[in-house]
C-alpha cells in the first residue's frame, strides 16, 4: 500500500544550523518516536529499527536506512529506509526527500516529501489508519526536532551550563558503538484513537471547506 | 400431472410458514460455534503478511512457552504426516500450512492450539516467521509474461498457466464473423468478489480415542464429500468419521471447499486427543477462503443489419489465485460458462478460457451462480446491450428478436447444452408490462432534454443448474447424484433425510412439502433431516441450485416407491385388486366407490400390523437420483435507475424481477430467495470488490471496505413469475436460488450504461461506484 | 498472572456473576461464560450487528463492549425476548413474514428492532430501514424483515 505524504514545518533557527541537524541521520532518527539507529555501517548506511504498537499487536520493523543524496549547497537530503517486522508481520519502506528553505525573517522552513509503502497486516487497515498514524508520527517528530534544535541552541549559549547538547551528542551512537537505551516505542492505541478521531473530523471538515 | 393438495397437507404451491424458524427466532439455532464439548480447546491460524515470499525460518518457542498453549503446528510438522499439501476440488493441490513459500497474503503458515481463544490469539502473535520477500504477481494479464515470477514451484511445468479450455465450432464462428455486416466487441471484467455469508467458516474436530471415531462439526455445504475426502487424504477409515453440518449461517458456495483450518483442527484433535474448535474471523474469511468471479472477458457478436444475431465469440482470462481450488465438476475447468449464448438463438459460437495463477487467495468457487453462470449471463447481457447500442435498436426489441422461440425446445445450443424448456418472450413481456416500459422510455427522452440522467436496464438471462448427469458430471470423482430416504412410522408420521444440506433455503419445509405432495401426509408431520453423514444417505450437497432439481427429484421418486407399496397394502386392506384403486393425495379409494378408501395413515399402521402375506414390514424407501439433464430456469429483470449528477450516485428506483423456475414448491420461500439474490447482485454491481495492490496487499479484506448493503441501500424488489415446467423433472421444478444473483448484475450495469449512453458511454466495469460515474460525467462535460 | 475482575450482570432478568479478564468482550462473556449462544459473531470490525444485545435498554454491538463495562448493568439477549414461554410479536412477525432464512442475523435483528420499536412504536418503512441499518443480512434482502417489524408494530399498537 503506497502513500505519499508531504509536510512542511518552520523552525526558529537559520538554515545552516538546521541543515547541520537534518543532515545527521542519527540526530533525525532520535526525533522520530519509536525509532533508533543501532549501527552505522558506513558514512551513508545505518542499521535501525522502529517500533509501532497497535493494541496488543506490536510491529518491530528492523532494517536499513541509507542516505542517497546529501547536497550542502542546496540543503537537500534524500533518504531511503526499509525494514521487515521481526516476527513476520510485514514490511515497510520509505523514500524521503527533505529540503530546507530560508525564510525572510532568518527562520527556516523544512519541507519533507515521503513515499511510504507498507506490506502486511497494517496495510489491511487501509490508508485511513496509516495516513493518520503518519501524521501523528510527523507531529511528534516536528515537536522533537524543534525541541532538540532549541536545546542545542541553548547549549551553545551556555557551554558550561546544563549541557543539553553534549548529552544529546553522547546519546548518539558512533560507528562501531553499541546501542544506547532504547527509545519509547510509539504507542498507537491512543494514536489510533486520535488518528481515527482526526480522520472523522477530517471527513466532516470536507463538507465545510 | 400434479394434483392439488389442501393447505393442511401443504403440498406444492402452498406458501406454508417455515418449520425451521421456531428455533432461530428464539436464538436456539445450533451453529458450529455454538458447539461446546468438555475439554474443548481453540485453534488460531498464523498467516502470511506477504503476497509472495520464501519462508526462511519459523520460531515457535516463544509461543509454545506461553501458559495455556498446547501445540503449535507448522507446515514442517504436517509434512511428516504427508499432510502439508492437500488436493483441491479441481485437479490441483494447495498447501495446508505453508512449506517453503507463501503465495498469497493471509495464507496459512502455522496453527496454534490453546486452552481458550484469547490465549490462542496471544500465542499467534508470538510466532516468529522470517521471510525473504519475492516479487509479487497480481495482474492476471501479466501472468504469462516472460519476466513474471513463476509461482508454483511444486508443479512439473514451470508456468503460471493452469489450463486452456475451448468449446464450440471455431471455424463456423470465424466464417460467420468474416461475412457478418454488423459486429460488436465488448471487454467486460467481472471483478473478484466474495460470498461473505454472515457466519464465517469453522469446525469442531473431536477425535475420541476411546471409540476411535472422529466427529467433525463443520460449516460444510457438502458433508458427505468432505467425509470421503478426509478418509482418503488423511488415511482414516470412513466408517469412523462422522461429519455433522448443523445449522449453517449462509453458504452461497463459500462453504463447499475443504479449508486448511479444518485439516489443522483434525490433526490437532488426533494429536491432542481433545476436541479442537477453529472458527475463522471475518477478515480471515474474506482474505483466504473461496472467492468468486475474477473473470476477464471479451465477447464478440456477429449479426445482420436487422439485428438478428448469427455468431458469438468469447475469450476469457480466469484468475484463480495461488491454487486452483475451484469447486466445480471435474470436466469443466470453466464450470458451465459455456451457457454464455444465453437466451439467444445463435447459429454458431466459440468460447475459450485460460486460467492463470496469481498471488491471491485460491479458489474460483461457485458463488450463488451454479458454476460460472453469473459470469456468462453478465457477459452476454452486456454484449447484447452493446449490440443494441451499435444498431441504435431498443434493448428489449433486440432481445425479443433473438430469443430461442418456445417451439424450439428442447433446444440444443451451439456450445453443446440441451435446454429443457423455456419461454423467454413470455417472461420478457410480463416484465415490460409490470415496469411500464413504454412510459419509462418516454420519461427518459424528456429527462434527457432537461439534462437529467435516468436509465433502464434489461437482463433476460438463462441459467443452467441442477448438476448433474453422471455421464458428464463429477466432483473429485464423486458423481453428482443426490438422494432421499423416507421412513413412514406406524402412526402415519414420516422422517425424510437427504444428501443435501441447506444453509437457509428452507429444506426442512420444502422437502416436507414434496413428500406431502406425493404422499398426502401433512407437511407438519414430515420431519426433514440433513447434514449428519452417519444417518443421511450419500449426496453431493447443496450449492449450484441443485437441491430441488436433484434431491427434490429423489424425494419425489422415493415417495413414489412408498406409494407403490402403499397401493399394494391398500388393495389388501380393501380386498380389491390394485387396478381398481385410484389415488388422491392422502388416500387410495376404489374406482366408482370413493367412500371405500384407506388413508395413508391407515396404510402406514397396516405396514406394521396387517400386511399382505409375504410382504416385508415397514413403509420406507430410498432413492438415488441421477438427473437426466440439467434444468434451465430463466427470467427477465428490468432495473430503473436515476443518477445524481452532483455525486455520481446511482439510485435504483425500481427493479422488476420475473422468474421462471418451473413448478414452485413454496412461493413464499422462492420470493425470499429472489430478494436475497437480487441484494447480492446489487452489492456486486455497485459496491463490492476484493482487489490487491501492487505489493500484494489485499484491499477489501474486512467489512469496513468490503461493503454489504444494509436495509437503507437495498431497494424494494418487485417480483413476478411465469411457469414453464421442466419436462424431465419428476415434479417439473427447476430450482431458483441462484437466478437472482445470476441475472441481476447485468440489469444494474445495463441500466447505468443506458442512462449515460447518449453521452457516448458504452460500458462501465463493476463495481459501479459513484466516483466512477462522476468521473465519466466530468470527462464527458456533463457536469461543470 | 492476569488481573481478573468480578462482574455482576443482570441477564434476561437473572443475576449472574463471573471473574473475567479486563479484555474479555461482552459477546464472548454472553456466549461462553453464560452459555447463551443465540447472540452471534459475524465480523471483526463492528460492522455486522449479529452480536446486538440490549444494555440497559439500548441496543449495543456486544463485540465492541468489554464485559467489565457491563458490570452492574442489565442485558437483554434473544433468549430473554419471549416472555413466559410466549413468543414476542417481533418473533412472531419474523416467522409470519418470512423474515429469516439462515437465521444467523436474526437474533441481532430482533434486538435492534426491539430497541427501535421502544423508541418509535409506529415507524415508517424508511424509519424501520434506518433503524436496522446497523444489522447486515445476506439472505433476505431486508424486504421481509421490514414486513416483520411492521407486523410487530401493528400487533403491539
Amino acid at each position: 500500500m503506497g502513500m505519499k505524504i508531504e509536510k512542511a514545518f518552520q523552525v526558529k533557527e537559520p538554515v545552516d544550523t538546521v541543515w547541520k541537524f537534518l543532515s545527521d541521520p542519527r540526530k533525525v532518527a532520535a526525533c522520530v518516536p519509536g525509532a533508533e539507529i543501532t549501527e552505522a555501517l558506513d558514512s551513508h548506511t545505518y542499521k535501525g529499527s522502529i517500533k509501532v504498537q497497535v493494541g496488543p499487536s506490536v510491529t518491530d520493523y528492523k532494517g536499513e536506512l541509507r542516505i542517497e543524496r546529501l547536497d550542502d549547497q542546496t540543503h537537500e537530503i534524500e533518504l531511503v529506509g526499509k525494514g521487515q517486522d521481526v516476527r513476520g508481520k510485514g514490511s515497510a519502506s520509505m523514500k524521503m526527500s527533505g529540503k530546507i528553505r530560508a525564510l525572510p525573517d532568518g527562520r527556516s522552513e523544512v519541507i519533507g516529501v515521503s513515499e511510504v509503502n507498507v506490506v502486511g497486516i497494517l496495510a489491511q487497515l487501509g490508508a485511513r489508519v496509516i495516513n493518520e498514524v503518519s501524521n501523528k508520527v510527523f507531529e511528534e517528530f516536528t515537536a522533537n526536532f524543534q525541541r532538540q534544535l532549541q536545546q542545542e541552541h541553548a547549549a551553545r549559549l551556555k557551554p558550561s551550563g546544563l549541557g543539553a547538547a553534549p548529552q544529546v551528542a553522547a546519546a548518539m551512537p558512533q560507528p562501531g558503538q553499541g546501542t544506547p537505551v532504547g527509545p519509547k516505542p510509539i504507542k498507537a492505541i491512543p494514536l489510533v484513537f486520535s488518528a481515527l478521531w482526526a480522520g472523522i473530523i477530517g471527513f466532516f471538515r470536507r463538507f465545510f471547506r | 400431472m400434479l394434483q392439488k393438495t389442501s393447505p393442511e397437507i401443504g403440498g406444492m404451491g402452498h406458501p406454508v410458514k417455515r418449520k425451521e424458524d421456531l428455533r432461530f427466532i428464539q436464538g436456539k439455532g445450533n451453529y458450529v460455534d455454538d458447539v461446546h464439548l468438555p475439554g474443548m480447546v481453540y485453534g488460531q491460524m498464523v498467516r502470511s503478511p506477504y503476497g509472495h515470499a520464501r519462508i526462511k525460518s519459523i520460531r515457535t518457542d516463544e509461543a509454545t512457552k506461553l501458559p495455556g498453549v498446547l501445540a503449535v503446528i507448522t507446515g514442517q510438522d504436517l509434512e511428516k504426516a504427508g499432510l502439508s499439501w492437500m488436493p483441491t476440488l479441481f485437479h490441483d493441490k494447495q498447501m495446508v500450512l505453508a512449506t517453503g513459500k507463501v503465495l498469497f497474503q493471509s495464507q496459512e503458515v502455522a496453527f496454534v492450539v490453546a486452552e481458550d481463544r484469547y490465549t490462542a490469539a496471544d500465542a499467534a502473535e508470538l510466532v516468529e516467521v522470517e521471510y525473504e520477500v519475492l516479487p509479487v504477481l497480481v495482474n492476471p494479464h501479466r501472468a504469462l509474461d516472460p519476466d513474471s515470477p513463476i509461482l508454483r514451484e511444486d508443479r512439473d511445468e514451470k508456468t503460471n498457466h493452469i489450463f486452456h479450455w475451448e468449446v464450440g465450432d471455431k471455424q463456423a464462428t470465424e466464417k460467420a464473423f468474416q461475412t457478418a455486416p454488423v459486429k460488436t466487441k465488448l471487454d467486460a471484467v467481472f471483478p473478484r468478489c466474495h460470498p461473505a455469508p454472515l457466519e464465517t467458516c469453522g469446525c469442531v474436530a473431536d477425535y475420541n480415542p476411546a471409540t476411535g471415531r472422529l466427529t467433525v462439526w463443520e460449516t460444510s455445504q457438502a458433508p458427505h464429500a468432505h467425509r470421503t475426502l478426509f478418509a482418503i487424504v488423511a488415511g482414516l477409515p470412513e466408517n469412523n468419521i462422522r461429519i455433522i453440518s448443523p445449522d449453517i449461517g449462509g453458504g452461497f458456495g463459500n462453504k463447499v471447499p475443504i479449508y486448511p483450518g479444518y485439516v489443522c483442527a483434525v490433526v490437532a484433535s488426533l494429536t491432542l486427543k481433545r476436541p479442537v474448535k477453529w472458527i475463522e474471523t471475518r477478515s480471515e474469511n474474506l482474505q483466504s477462503t473461496g472467492f468468486a468471479r475474477d473473470y476477464h472477458m471479451t465477447a464478440e457478436i456477429a449479426a445482420d443489419r436487422e439485428g438478428k444475431v448469427t455468431a458469438l465469440r468469447v475469450k476469457t482470462l480466469a484468475d484463480h489465485g495461488a491454487f486452483n481450488a475451484a469447486a466445480q465438476p471435474s470436466k469443466f475447468p470453466a464450470g458451465l460458462f459455456s451457457i454464455c449464448t444465453g437466451s439467444y438463438d445463435f447459429s454458431a459460437a466459440f468460447c475459450e478460457v485460460d486460467g492463470v495463477y496469481t498471488n491471491k487467495a485460491p479458489g474460483g468457487i461457485a458463488y450463488r451462480c451454479s458454476f460460472r453462470v453469473t459470469e456468462a449471463a453478465y457477459l452476454i447481457e452486456r454484449a447484447m446491450d452493446a449490440l443494441a447500442y451499435e444498431l441504435k435498436m431498443d434493448a428489449a426489441e433486440l432481445r425479443l428478436k433473438n430469443f430461442v422461440p418456445p417451439g424450439k425446445f428442447p433446444y440444443r445450443s451451439p456450445l453443446g447444452w440441451t435446454y429443457d424448456s423455456g419461454n423467454y418472450e413470455a417472461a420478457m413481456k410480463l416484465a415490460l408490462e409490470r415496469v411500464g416500459y413504454e412510459a419509462l422510455r418516454k420519461e427518459q427522452e424528456e429527462k434527457r432534454k432537461r439534462g437529467e440522467l435516468m436509465g433502464i436496464g434489461i437482463s433476460s438471462f438463462t441459467e443452467i443448474v441442477g448438476a448433474g448427469p453422471a455421464h458428464s458430471f463429477d466432483i473429485a470423482g464423486l458423481k453428482m447424484f443426490d438422494s432421499c430416504e423416507i421412513r413412514v412410522h406406524p402412526t402415519g408420521k414420516a422422517m425424510a433425510r437427504m444428501g443435501t444440506k441447506a444453509q437457509g433455503q428452507g429444506h426442512e419445509t420444502t422437502f416436507a412439502q414434496i413428500v406431502a405432495q406425493e404422499l398426502g401426509i401433512p407437511f407438519a408431520d414430515v420431519t426433514v433431516e440433513e447434514g449428519d453423514t452417519d444417518t443421511a444417505p450419500y449426496g453431493l450437497g447443496t450449492y449450484a441450485s441443485r437441491s430441488t432439481p436433484v434431491a427434490g427429484a429423489a424425494t419425489a421418486m422415493a415417495s413414489r416407491k412408498i406409494r407403490d407399496k402403499a397401493k399394494k397394502i391398500a388393495a389388501h386392506l380393501l380386498e380389491v385388486g390394485e387396478e381398481d384403486l385410484e389415488w388422491e393425495p392422502g388416500k387410495f379409494y376404489v374406482k366408482g366407490a370413493p367412500s371405500k378408501a384407506k388413508t395413508i395413515q391407515e396404510i402406514a399402521f397396516a405396514a406394521y400390523t396387517n400386511l399382505p402375506p409375504g410382504m416385508e414390514a415397514g413403509l420406507e424407501a430410498v432413492h438415488y437420483y441421477d438427473p437426466p439433464n440439467l434444468t434451465f430456469p430463466f427470467g427477465t429483470y428490468i432495473c430503473v435507475v436515476d443518477i445524481d449528477k452532483g455525486t455520481g450516485e446511482v439510485k435504483v428506483r425500481r427493479f422488476v424481477a420475473v422468474d421462471d423456475c418451473g413448478n414452485i414448491i413454496n412461493p413464499m420461500i422462492v420470493e425470499g430467495q429472489i430478494h436475497g439474490g437480487l441484494t447480492e447482485g446489487l452489492a456486486i454491481a455497485f459496491m463490492q470488490e476484493i482487489s490487491y495492490d501492487e505489493s500484494g496487499n489485499v484491499q477489501g479484506g474486512t467489512f469496513m471496505d468490503y461493503l454489504v448493503p444494509t436495509a437503507v441501500e437495498t431497494p424494494t424488489w418487485e417480483t413476478d413469475k411465469t411457469c414453464t415446467p421442466s419436462p424431465h423433472h419428476p415434479i417439473g421444478a427447476k430450482g431458483v436460488g441462484e437466478s437472482p444473483n445470476v441475472g441481476s448484475p447485468a440489469a444494474f450495469v445495463n441500466a447505468v450504461v443506458d442512462a449515460l449512453s447518449h453521452l457516448g458511454v458504452r460500458h462501465i466495469d463493476m463495481p459501479v461506484a459513484p466516483w466512477k460515474v462522476w468521473k465519466i460525467l466530468k470527462d464527458k462535460g456533463a457536469v461543470e | 498472572m492476569v488481573n481478573k475482575h468480578l462482574i455482576r450482570v443482570r441477564v434476561n432478568g437473572v443475576d449472574r456473576q463471573a471473574e473475567v479478564e479486563p479484555r474479555l468482550l461482552l459477546v464472548h462473556f454472553i456466549r461462553e461464560a453464560l452459555g447463551l449462544t443465540g447472540t452471534h459473531i459475524g465480523c471483526d470490525t463492528t460492522n455486522c450487528g449479529a452480536c446486538t444485545v440490549l444494555l440497559d435498554g439500548r441496543a449495543v454491538k456486544s463485540c465492541t463492549v468489554l464485559a467489565v463495562q457491563a458490570n452492574g448493568r442489565e442485558i437483554l439477549t434473544i433468549e430473554g425476548v419471549a416472555q413466559d414461554g410466549k413468543l414476542h410479536p417481533l418473533q412472531e412477525g419474523f416467522k409470519e413474514e418470512h423474515g429469516l432464512q439462515c437465521g444467523f442475523c436474526t437474533p441481532g435483528m430482533i434486538l435492534a428492532s426491539y430497541a427501535l420499536l421502544k423508541r418509535n412504536p409506529h415507524p415508517s418503512e424508511q424509519e424501520i430501514r434506518w433503524g436496522i441499518s446497523g444489522n447486515l443480512c445476506r439472505c433476505t434482502g431486508y424486504q421481509n424483515i421490514v414486513k416483520a417489524v411492521q407486523y410487530a408494530a401493528n400487533k403491539m399498537a
